[in-house]
């Protein structure tokens, strides 16, 4: 291979090294309590009862009221 | 994944209204152009499609500033919203003119009437829907985004 050739084989390394960003090995975040809650069998909480009542009350009102709606889709 | 916190949590904020407005959108087309409703209802778009969401990506910025400090639950947090955005709504809508408080209530474009007593019932509905929307979407796009772990 000529010399030019070997020059520019590098320079293009060294113009792709700089072009991409060093590979983090690092996770983004802690991965053990996911990781020891699935090795315990632990399946994620559902939502509570309270939240089941409040979206059962909020789509009762706005079905026996659906004038209301009106109000809500432009105030909120 | 630190960088640009405060952008991805406003776009997470935004994303849930902007999704929703489709629904009052067709609901003000169909009601405008199919049924012909003689009022300039394309006025009342403005506080639900240009303010809204951008409160939205404001409300989920300040949520996550304040979790740096405090352990502060979201489905509070976007419980809290409607007392901001329904008097905010209420002052639009009388300064553009198609609200009108009257003595019992207000009505909307001087033909839609909303006594005082269907207001105070509405809104419980609204600070309880907020607070499921922000609990269980933002709080997921919030995820995804990896914010708030």
């Amino acid at each position: 291979m000529k010399k030019r050739d070997e020059d520019n084989l590098r320079a293009v390394s060294e113009l792709l090294k700089r072009a991409m960003p060093p590979v983090n090995a690092e996770p983004r975040r802690d991965l053990w309590p996911a990781m020891e809650r699935r090795l315990n069998g632990e399946r994620p909480a559902g939502a509570p009862w309270y939240d089941w009542a409040l979206a059962g009350a909020v789509v009762a009102a706005i079905t026996i009221f659906p004038q209301l709606f009106l109000l809500l889709a432009f105030h909120l | 994944m630190n960088r640009h916190l405060y952008l991805r949590a406003y776009m997470a904020g935004i994303a849930v209204p902007t999704a929703f407005l489709i629904v009052p959108l067709t609901v003000f087309c169909i009601a405008r152009f199919a049924l012909q409703i003689p009022v300039p209802i394309e006025r009342t778009l403005i506080f639900p499609m240009a303010l809204v969401p951008n409160i939205y990506g404001a409300w989920n910025i300040l949520y996550v500033g304040a979790l740096q400090r405090h352990n502060w639950p979201i489905g509070v947090h976007g419980a809290l919203l409607p007392f901001l955005l329904a008097p905010l709504g209420f002052l639009l809508a009388t300064h553009l003119g198609f609200v009108t408080p009257e003595p019992h209530g207000i009505a909307y474009f001087g033909t839609v009437h909303f006594a005082f007593s269907h207001i105070a019932m509405v809104f419980p509905i609204g600070v309880g829907a907020y607070y499921l929307v922000w609990k269980y979407i933002v709080s997921f796009l919030n995820r995804v985004l990896e914010i708030g772990q």
